[in-house]
């Protein structure tokens, strides 16, 4: 079953000149982690706006558990869908202890407090009920966002960008930490980012969001190793863009219709390579895990590849495997 | 990929906007609609009525009075324009940039002749250089013989409202040099541009927006003064509308003037608007540190200690001990038990308009923002459009409709239950209450609203989400979240509303009267040091806010 279903929802803030959000549509089955994906501007916040009931649709429909939820004629507002939702900047009631934000949502009063020390225990905040939110750190605030949300027991939990305001440290643990006990407690959840390292990690499937338009969803491998779109393809890694020119220098032959490119690490420094070219390196930067060159064709094409060990000669033999030639519809 | 159906002209086609319509409206548009409706109906009235045709005196008053009261108006629009900036700016930027002895004290202090409404400084300069006046007074005790100054004309009540609006333009130009001023001025000095020019050159155009704000304010207030105009004798488009409907008895006259009058308004509105949108950047610049005061040698440090205290003892110290001078001279007699009665009634119309303002403010946001059709969010606004209009005008705008509707409650309560219940809002509580919510809806509206967009939506919604309705989401989370704001209203509120003058002169019933009212009234009948009294409770009730909004400020 679905728990899940979005068709065709649509959203324009001024009156249809533009689409904010264009005819998307997406299930999510029960127990599962999607991710969806888009630079800003994409309208992911819309979507989850739209989910949660915090917005109208223009049109489409929105099912929770099969029951209509928003349409162009129905709208049962956000404190009656039964769905979590955690802010990117947490919104934690700054008057509240951190028990009372959590109690807040919970229906039943009598096993209200039993409740709260038990997602206190799971997001590991035993003790700090009576802490209030400007008394804690930015980590701890986020696991008790996370505790507010998951406390009243959602349907669906939906996490917009929950990691943005944390250093990269600690976003790391604290996003393997959030998902386990996403996992643990078995919840169907939505998460959104722009982070595509973030969606990679975690999620059963990815949804990419451009310009409000749904423009590939699979995945995780999938997505990472067959992108629809170049535009997909270098959301998930540096790509080198494989203009006719240069494909004709490697003698690969090409369609003018379509579109090539590779990632960045899949030009290799070997001689026994599908297609090979000798070249010259104009420049060699150092990027801590990587080397960056950019080299120069005989014919004068430049492009940047990431090789891990210091190149040695100044002139040498580069090429690339067929398997790994990504190739797209001309989008133009 | 899902098939995609249908296409844009599909998802706003009529029937699809009309299904929308139905499903976003709900009460809380229709209650906002009703409080909106309510709020601009003596604005409606006004602009109604100037379609019935004006009075009989009209032509006559066109011919007559109409220039006297354009060229006077224009001339204290002027005046007072050139002496508020002159004032306001100098002495903002005196504070802002330079350190000198009792530098934070008169930082407030400068805000202080907010206090006291015009036509209370106005009464006491009269006393002031009167003929056996203390100016007078004081000058025979040092054996000086007397010059004569005589204050009561218009160079007069422009300089008296000046000194007592001045702060206006004080206090948005100092919000300005204290929060943007400094790198400003880092980099214009790093460039070696001297101190003159950077202050006309860089510092001036920043903050002139906000200064024009400040002006704007100020001639609002010049507009509305009632109380003083009369008291000098100058003949305004305030002072008209009052001849026509109380001397001529033609209320279509008054209407006609008051027209103009909103119209001229409005003019300066727009061109507020205008002044503001042509000029983008100056919210742009944000300085990370605030202004650092630049010390300088002990001779000047006197110098503009001494400039920048004439407005503060012009504006407050030298009012203020006049009118303590007269209450020494007749508290005795005016201090008695029907004085205090009519002190408790004072603070009773201002309590209760107060906390009706505060109450149809938060009523305004709050539904406004539980209702979901868009074009109500932005009609809203309009309703805070009452604080731009002089209270005069609102005043009349009030009173034809509800003598209306009092004449047709009084007949039907008379045909069906045989009672005769007389008029039911005009002339009484009700309708002077009502007056000040439309006049003040946007002082209460203001603090609370800029509260709200202070924690900004994602706290409410993160309630509604924990699956909490409307009503507990406001008293559970909002309204803790915004106290600060709610109650700056409720108490800006209360004082205005004990200040007011003109629209309390209208619209009172006669059982009633306020300090205002009885100051008035003592200054009409000649009884002007009788007047001191109420006038210094009014003030002391007004200073405490005044601190109130300074700290809210520098914060």
């Amino acid at each position: 079953m679905n728990l899940l279903e979005v068709t065709t929802l649509s959203k324009s803030f001024d009156h249809g000149k533009t689409m904010a959000l264009d005819q998307v549509s997406f299930s999510i089955k029960k127990g599962k982690v999607i991710t969806i994906v888009g630079e800003s501007g994409s309208a992911k916040t819309t979507l989850i706006r739209l989910i949660s009931g915090l917005e109208t649709p223009d049109y489409g429909e929105i099912y929770l558990k099969e029951t209509l939820i928003s349409s162009v004629t129905t709208m049962i507002p956000p404190e009656k869908r039964n769905i979590g939702l955690v802010f990117q900047d947490y919104a934690l009631f700054p008057h509240m202890s951190v028990a009372d934000n959590i109690g807040y949502g919970i229906k039943n009063k009598k096993d209200k407090n039993i409740r709260i020390q038990e997602v206190l225990n799971l997001v590991g905040l035993e003790g700090y009920d009576k802490r209030y939110p400007h008394q804690l750190s930015g980590g701890q605030q986020q696991r008790v966002a996370l505790a507010r949300a998951i406390a009243p027991k959602p349907e669906l939990l939906i996490l917009d960008e929950p990691f943005s305001n944390l250093d990269t440290m600690l976003r790391e643990q604290l996003r393997n930490e959030i998902f386990e006990i996403i996992k643990a407690t078995g919840i169907t959840a939505i998460f959104v980012t722009h982070d595509t390292e973030d969606a990679l990690a975690v999620s059963d499937k990815i949804l990419v969001l451009k310009q409000g338009k749904l423009i590939q969803k699979d995945k995780a491998k999938t997505l990472y190793k067959k992108p629809e779109t170049a535009y997909v393809a270098s959301l998930f890694g540096t790509i080198i863009e494989l203009t006719p020119s240069i494909l004709k220098e490697f003698d690969y032959p090409l369609n003018e219709k379509k579109q090539y490119a590779l990632r960045a690490q899949d030009i290799k420094i070997e001689k026994n390579t599908d297609y090979t070219l000798d070249a010259c390196i104009v420049k060699s930067h150092f990027m801590g895990e990587y080397y960056q060159l950019e080299m120069e064709s005989p014919k004068g094409n430049h492009f940047l590849i990431h090789v891990n060990k210091k190149a040695k000669k100044q002139k040498m033999s580069i090429g690339f495997n067929e398997k790994d030639l990504m190739i797209f519809e001309n989008e133009n | 990929m899902t098939k995609l159906v249908g296409n844009k002209n599909k998802i706003y086609s009529l029937e699809n906007k009309a299904k929308r319509f139905k499903r976003d409206i709900n009460q809380w548009s229709i209650i906002t609609l009703i409080i909106g409706f309510i709020i601009a109906i003596p604005i409606a009235t006004i602009f109604f009525k100037l379609f019935s045709g004006p009075g009989e005196t009209w032509n006559h008053i066109v011919y007559t009075l109409l220039p006297k009261y354009v060229l006077n108006t224009g001339y204290l629009v002027v005046g007072c324009s050139i002496l508020v900036l002159l004032m306001g700016v100098s002495t903002a930027w005196i504070v802002s940039r330079y350190d000198f002895p009792f530098r934070k004290q008169l930082e407030w202090l400068l805000i202080l002749p907010l206090a006291i409404p015009s036509y209370i400084t106005a009464y006491s300069y009269a006393g002031v250089f009167d003929y056996g006046g203390t100016l007078e007074l004081l000058l025979r005790y040092f054996s000086i013989s007397a010059i004569k100054i005589d204050i009561m004309n218009m160079y007069g009540l422009i300089l008296i409202l000046s000194l007592s609006l001045y702060p206006y333009v004080y206090v948005s130009a100092r919000t300005v040099f204290l929060t943007q001023a400094n790198n400003l001025i880092e980099a214009s000095r790093l460039l070696g541009v001297g101190e003159f020019k950077t202050f006309f050159r860089l510092l001036l155009p920043l903050a002139r927006p906000a200064i024009i704000g400040g002006l704007i304010l100020v001639l609002m207030e010049v507009l509305n003064d009632y109380g003083a105009a009369k008291y000098y004798g100058i003949s305004t488009f305030t002072t008209g509308i009052f001849r026509a409907w109380f001397a001529l008895e033609e209320p279509e006259t008054a209407v006609y003037l008051s027209a103009i009058l909103v119209t001229i308004i409005f003019g300066l509105i727009l061109l507020e608007k205008w002044q503001r949108q042509k000029i983008g950047y100056h919210n742009d610049i944000k300085s990370a540190n605030r202004l650092l005061r630049k010390q300088i040698q002990s001779n000047k440090k006197w110098f503009l200690l001494s400039l920048a205290s004439i407005p503060v003892i012009l504006g407050f110290i030298i009012p203020v001990m006049q009118l303590l001078y007269w209450v020494g001279l007749t508290y005795e007699e005016v201090f008695s038990f029907e004085f205090l009665s009519i002190a408790g009634q004072s603070l009773g119309v201002a309590i209760l308009a107060a906390l009706l303002t505060t109450i149809f403010a938060l009523g305004l946001i709050y539904f406004t923002k539980w209702n979901k059709l868009h074009f109500i969010k932005n009609l809203s606004k309009i309703s805070t459009l009452g604080y731009a209009i002089p209270g005069a005008v609102i005043a009349v705008g009030v009173m034809i409709p509800t003598l209306f509707i009092d004449k047709w409650l009084y007949k039907v309560f008379r045909s069906v239950f045989e009672i005769n219940i007389g008029l039911f809002i005009n002339g009484t509580i009700i309708g002077l209450t009502y007056a000040y919510m439309v006049r003040f809806l946007a002082v209460a509206y203001n603090p609370i609203e800029s509260s709200t967009l202070k924690i900004g939506d994602k706290i409410s919604e993160s309630s509604k989400i924990l699956g909490k309705g409307n009503f507990i989401t406001f008293f559970k989370v909002d309204l803790p979240l915004i106290k600060k704001g709610v109650l700056s209203g409720l108490l800006l509120v209360f004082v205005d509303v004990m200040k007011e003058l003109p629209l309390t002169l209208i619209l009172k019933p006669y059982t009633i009267s306020t300090l205002a009212v009885k100051a008035y009234e003592y200054a009409s009948d000649e009884l002007i040091a009788e007047a001191a009294l109420p006038s210094l409770l009014i003030i002391c009730t007004g200073i405490l806010p005044v601190i109130f909004l300074n700290k809210l400020i520098t914060k």
